[in-house]
């Protein structure tokens, strides 16, 4: 008799917070469990960009992880510039001027790359987007949703089981 | 004590209204009358108003004062004819310099970095009064003192079969009448012409037509220098290559689209006037040898300062010296010849 | 009742009763809001380099979204200068009310009242957005009209009617102050029925009366009932967030308009400004000419059409799944909750995906204000390109699973079983996976 609240306590924590903190794993283990890149294998690649007011053709680019690539920056009316999300990798080039530099797509995800350089109104939305390999983010960000609406959902079950215990 | 708080909260809303109020124009005023001799001078893209100032006064040996800034993309500001190192106007941000001129004159200031097709529109004058040497005049461009043409259709009578070597053409230098390797004569023919007149001596007549092209092209690499034809490169990379192309094959990004340059049209009254006030064109493919090699020293120097009628091509007479002009047209040049020994590019 | 009345402190009821701070506060953002129109009007046009674009568009809308809002449901209201000058003409008073004010104190038009002109605002925003956001000089104006238009609004009609039912901003705040965690209401109501004089009402600057106030849409936080009341009745109550949305809340169908707006904004806002589509940038951008008109189509059918006819299906296939059959306007009205944590979040993680990569700019704008070369606090020339980090992204997709997730359990709240939320949490689901996509994939 003397020893069981310890014991009862910590049971009935557990028993409360057990869905919660399985929930928390969960949300944890979406958001930053490692994931297996496919094995396509690093390549050589060659990526001429247009830079023009106000976008980058082509805007969108996909690319392995792990690929070598060469960018070409070409402006076709005034200074642009070209920077990278997520990589140390700028570029600036004047029109008549190809600017060339290479990085290595070392990272997986989908990269935004912009204008650094002012080249008018619309410059600070002058935007384009790089995708190594698959989107894991976008996979993570959706399997969060999915755990949103089934946490939302969840207590449904307590009412009715309680109900069904409180009748005498 | 209502009363006195209500005066307080209205002292303090006028107070603060009052310092939003003083910071810009107080601001304008204290700038201005700390510094009055200060030019501000905006750089725009033409399509938006070029230069704030097309004209600035000067004096000989006064310091002129420019407070520069960009209102949209990247400019640059250099004097012509000057190696006044050029200056990057960021938009938002900027720059002074100092200026001073010891000779009176009409000096040209220029952007410098392309800034749209009409890039090269984006100039003003500097007027510098006072005593001294005024500017020596612009010698009368060779062309028009030879009586040349520049409009004229110039395709090649002859062309190579395959890229002519110069180094190759060295061997036979010492079969070369004098006025072959003769300055002038450099000047005013065209490759082509020169070959003809070549090809008409007896002296070379065992000379395939092959060689003599390279003795031509060795010719021509014989006028020049290493140096000049890395500062013909340089220049042409900056001011050119928007338009003639990276390549020199007329297909640089500033002439997209543009219909073909089509020798037989050159007058502006056969072109529609475009967007940009006069007909425009794209430049002809300097790598392919009927163009370039039709086209003599003279002729290429006039286009170069004088620009084309009706095709857009800009002059350049107040900005290039002659030793500039004489490197450009230098590299030009080898987009048809191969100066291997002169390590270009 | 989960409910922490900040009045219980002593020092939070001196601050909240004393007309100083926030009266200083006022004066403050009204000359902040002067300097920042004659910076736009008068500063460098290039938007990097000038006080009103990024003021406006990055520092004060980032500190809308991410903090006014979301901590103190609408309080940006209370420190607002928009209705400033004109409500110390109708005050006759700056520090306080004193009874001689000027203005023809006219009832706002039955027909206009609501969200409705709110909803029209800020399609019209999003029209011009492209303009207003990138040029100093259009955001000056649009600030001055406003301005104008608030203090010509105080002097023909009573009260706050241009923040209650013109105001754009107003609008979203109000709509997200009722999943806010601040709410005023009355301590105890017996103590009211028993007050016949109902000076709060009458002290109210938006005409609302603090014993009936169920939501807190239209409370500016203003706090002149705390100040008044006779009996000290008043509370500000730190509350949970969520707690205006209920199954017994009442909502109407210009609420379910104004969510709906939102929710096409955040995605129309998000393609334009964050996706890397060259053409519709400088579609949004050319006004008057075809490409725009036809972005301007794309936008109205959007806002007015898919959206509303996605979550009228929701609300229907709801209602008739539901034990208990509703009308369709019924429907529409009270499930138009689950529109409001579900916008919150997709506005606040769309907010981050641009303001995190421009902050820098606010400190080199402080340092230079007017893009004159100045430099104040030797911050000037120091902003850089910026870029979204990991942390931005991951962060952006956490809140719209938090809004997903929100959303999810209020319309679980608000039906009578799990069947007809359903319906309800498949939309806020495509509209989250859109959300998803546009800032992340």
């Amino acid at each position: 008799m003397v020893s069981q609240p310890p014991n009862n306590t910590a049971k009935e924590h557990w028993k409360h917070w057990r869905w919660t903190f399985l929930f928390a794993v969960s949300a944890l283990l979406i958001l930053f469990a490692p994931l297996p890149l496919p094995g396509a294998a690093p390549a050589d690649r060659h990526i001429r960009i247009e830079a023009s007011m106000f976008q980058f053709t082509p805007g969108e680019l996909k690319i392995n992880p792990g690929d070598r690539v060469t960018v070409e920056l070409v402006s076709t009316d005034v200074v642009h510039g070209f920077s990278l999300d997520g990589y140390n990798f700028e570029l600036k080039a004047d029109p008549g001027q190809t600017a060339t530099g290479i990085f290595v797509a070392d990272k997986a995800g989908d990269f935004r790359f912009r204008c650094s350089v002012a080249c008018g109104n619309l410059h600070p939305f002058m935007i384009g987007k790089l995708r190594v390999g698959p989107n894991f983010l976008l996979a993570r960000g959706i399997g969060l949703g999915l755990l949103a609406v089934i946490v939302a959902l969840w207590p449904l079950r307590k009412p009715s089981t309680h109900r069904l215990r409180s009748r005498p | 004590m209502l009363v006195k708080k209500e005066t307080l909260a209205r002292f303090l809303v006028v107070g603060l209204v009052l310092i939003a109020v003083v910071i810009p124009f107080g601001g304008q005023w204290l700038s201005g009358r700390n510094q009055p001799a200060i030019n501000e001078l905006h750089a725009r893209m033409p399509e938006n108003g070029g230069w704030s100032m097309d004209t600035i006064q000067a004096k000989v040996g006064q310091p002129l004062h420019l407070h520069i800034t960009s209102d949209d993309v990247v400019h640059g500001f250099t004097i012509g004819k000057s190696d006044q190192p050029a200056l990057e106007i960021l938009p938002g941000e900027y720059v002074d310099t100092t200026l001073t001129f010891d000779r009176p004159g009409k000096y040209t200031f220029y952007c410098n970095r392309w800034c749209g097709p009409n890039h090269w529109r984006m100039r003003g004058t500097i007027e510098v009064s006072g005593t001294g040497t005024p500017l020596a005049l612009d010698p009368q461009p060779l062309y028009l003192k030879l009586g040349i043409d520049i409009d004229s259709p110039k395709a090649a009578e002859a062309i190579p079969s395959k890229l002519a070597s110069a180094d190759r053409g060295a061997q036979f230098a010492r079969l070369l009448p004098t006025y072959a390797v003769e300055r002038d004569t450099y000047l005013s023919t065209s490759p082509a012409k020169l070959w003809l007149r070549l090809r008409a001596e007896s002296a070379l007549a065992s000379l395939s037509d092959q060689d003599l092209w390279e003795a031509v092209a060795w010719i021509w690499q014989q006028q020049t220098t290493t140096e000049a034809i890395a500062t013909g490169q340089k220049l042409y990379v900056t001011n050119c290559a928007a338009c003639h192309g990276e390549t020199g094959k007329g297909d640089g990004v500033m002439v997209r689209g543009l219909p073909v340059w089509d020798a037989g049209s050159h007058t502006s009254g056969d072109m529609t006037p475009q967007a940009t006030g006069e007909g425009r064109v794209s430049p002809p493919d300097f790598t392919d040898p009927k163009h370039l090699l039709g086209a003599s020293p003279v002729l290429l120097e006039g286009k170069i300062i004088r620009g084309g009628m009706g095709t857009g091509m800009p002059y350049w007479g107040p900005i290039f010296t002659t030793p500039q002009i004489e490197a450009l047209v230098s590299y030009l040049y080898s987009f048809a010849w191969g100066y291997t020994n002169l390590q270009v590019k | 009742m989960t409910r922490l009345d900040l009045t219980c402190f002593p020092w939070a009821k001196t601050l909240l009763r004393s007309r100083w701070p926030q009266f200083l506060l006022r004066a403050i953002t009204l000359a902040g809001f002067v300097f920042t129109i004659l910076a736009g009007l008068f500063g460098s046009v290039v938007g990097s380099h000038n006080f009103a674009i990024i003021f406006v568009w990055i520092a004060w809308w980032t500190a809308l979204k991410l903090f006014f809002i979301p901590f103190g449901g609408r309080s940006w209201c209370s420190i607002c200068p928009i209705p400033m000058p004109g409500e110390w003409l109708q005050h006759g008073g700056i520090l306080q009310p004193r009874g001689k004010g000027i203005g023809l104190d006219r009832r706002w038009p039955h027909f206009l009242k609501g969200s409705w002109l709110q909803a029209g605002g800020f399609l019209l925003v999003g029209l011009f957005g492209a303009v207003t956001l990138t040029s100093a000089s259009v955001t000056a104006v649009v600030l001055l009209a406003i301005i104008v238009l608030a203090l010509v609004l105080s002097l023909v009609f009573e009260r706050r009617s241009f923040c209650n039912y013109l105001c754009p901003i107003g609008g979203f705040t109000g709509l997200y102050a009722q999943a806010g965690p601040v709410e005023v209401r009355v301590k105890d109501a017996d103590v009211c029925a028993g007050h016949s004089e109902k000076t709060c009402y009458s002290a109210c600057p938006w005409g609302q009366y603090p014993l009936a106030l169920k939501s807190s849409a239209n409370c500016g936080l203003c706090m002149e009932c705390l100040r008044v009341c006779p009996t000290d009745n008043i509370a500000v109550n730190l509350r949970p967030w969520g707690s205006d949305l209920g199954p017994k809340t009442k909502h109407r169908l210009d609420e379910a308009f104004l969510g709906l707006v939102m929710l096409a904004s955040a995605l129309v806002d998000s393609a334009v400004f964050l996706g890397p589509w060259g053409q519709l940038k400088s579609a949004a951008y050319a006004i008057g000419s075809l490409p725009w008109l036809l972005f301007a189509g794309v936008f109205l059918v959007a806002a007015l059409g898919v959206l509303p006819g996605l979550y009228a299906a929701a609300a229907w296939a709801a209602g008739r799944l539901g034990p208990s059959k509703t009308t369709l306007q019924n429907a529409l009205a009270h499930y138009s909750q689950v529109l409001v944590p579900l916008g919150l979040m997709a506005w606040i993680a769309f907010t981050i995906s641009f303001a995190f990569t421009k902050f820098s700019y606010v400190l080199a704008v402080v340092s230079d204000p007017l893009g004159w070369g100045w430099n104040l606090i030797g911050m000037s020339g120091t902003a850089w390109v910026g870029q979204a980090t990991s942390f931005s992204l991951l962060l952006q997709i956490v809140l719209l699973a938090v809004g997903l997730f929100w959303a999810s359990r209020v319309a679980r709240r608000i039906t009578e079983s799990a069947r007809p939320a359903m319906p309800l949490i498949a939309f806020s689901g495509i509209f989250s996976l859109g959300m998803l996509w546009l800032l992340i994939g």
